[in-house]
């Protein structure tokens, strides 16, 4: 299902982007159902989508048994495709029926690095992330 | 014929009587009306605060059904809890959200992910920081609100 511009304008990664720049994000996302117990992300695996969080709740478990739950809308999932080794560090499973907006890991890489000033707002945003789930990640196996 | 003897041939005498009835009915209920009409005057200058009752019974009856569903939600709720609480002091704290969901789930707890969702969204269950999870110590004083 394709996204509307509408749906994405209100969510906080995105909150800093231009018009443009919204539109060309959203030509990327596609809207996903995802049933409760339904595994997104699997910890190891190549990172192949970028996943926002639109409806529901959901958990990224990590190594040693840590995880974190996410229950906003606008959260994300699979940081991972933009960072490198380019691999699942979580296992992200949906804990309730939702939705997520994806977007292909290749696509949305090349976006990035094709358009600097994207890339400034945006991996801002993700690091933030990063920094804040890092010492969940135990002594990450790859 | 002619004079009175016609009258009651004709039955005027019982259409007279019909007459007055149905005027003197008329005037009788006139007067009423007349005599409520500051009622209705009353009423229509207290419009906006009948309005507003009428607004708030329909309020109310919405928030009941509300209410309704929030009760088999603390239900479904309630039921977990000593289920959890079991499988919890088994593992010991600070435990493993995803092992607490496997374990669950091997003890029949129908959909384990959405009902430990909602443990932890009725803060039951809360993170303890460091990626682990912990029981709330509180968990007493949530079960009565």
């Amino acid at each position: 299902m394709t996204v509307d511009i509408g749906l994405i304008e209100s969510l906080d990664i995105l909150a800093d982007l231009k018009y443009v720049e919204m539109e060309q994000l959203t030509s990327l996302m596609r809207k996903m159902k995802v049933t409760e117990g339904e595994v997104i992300t699997r910890r190891g695996d190549g990172a192949h989508a970028f996943f926002i969080v639109f409806s529901g709740d959901f958990m990224v478990s990590f190594n040693d048994g840590r995880a974190i739950t996410l229950h906003n809308k606008g959260d994300i999932i699979g940081c991972s495709t933009v960072v490198a080794p380019f691999n699942y560090t979580g296992t992200a499973t949906a804990l309730t029926n939702g939705e997520v907006l994806s977007m292909p890991g290749q696509d949305f890489l090349s976006l990035i690095k094709s358009d600097p000033a994207l890339s400034d707002k945006i991996m801002k945003k993700i690091n933030m992330i990063i920094s804040e789930r890092s010492p969940f990640l135990g002594t990450v196996t790859r | 014929m002619f004079g009175l003897d016609a009258i009651s041939t004709h039955n005027g005498w019982h259409m007279a009587a019909l007459g007055i009835s149905i005027v003197f009915t008329g005037l009788v209920l006139l007067s009423i009306a007349v005599a409520q009409i500051h009622k209705i005057l009353q009423i229509y200058d207290k419009r906006d605060t009948y309005i507003k009752r009428i607004k708030n019974i329909f309020r109310k009856k919405n928030n009941l059904e509300s209410n309704s569903s929030d009760l088999s939600l603390s239900e479904k709720v309630n039921g977990a809890v000593s289920q959890c609480r079991i499988l919890i002091d088994k593992m010991g704290e600070p435990f493993s959200l995803p092992r607490l969901i496997n374990l669950s789930e091997k003890y029949g707890m129908s959909h384990p992910y959405s009902t430990i969702n909602d443990l932890i969204n009725a803060g039951f269950i809360v993170p303890d920081g460091k990626g682990y999870f912990l029981w709330n110590q509180d968990d007493k004083k949530i079960i009565r609100l």
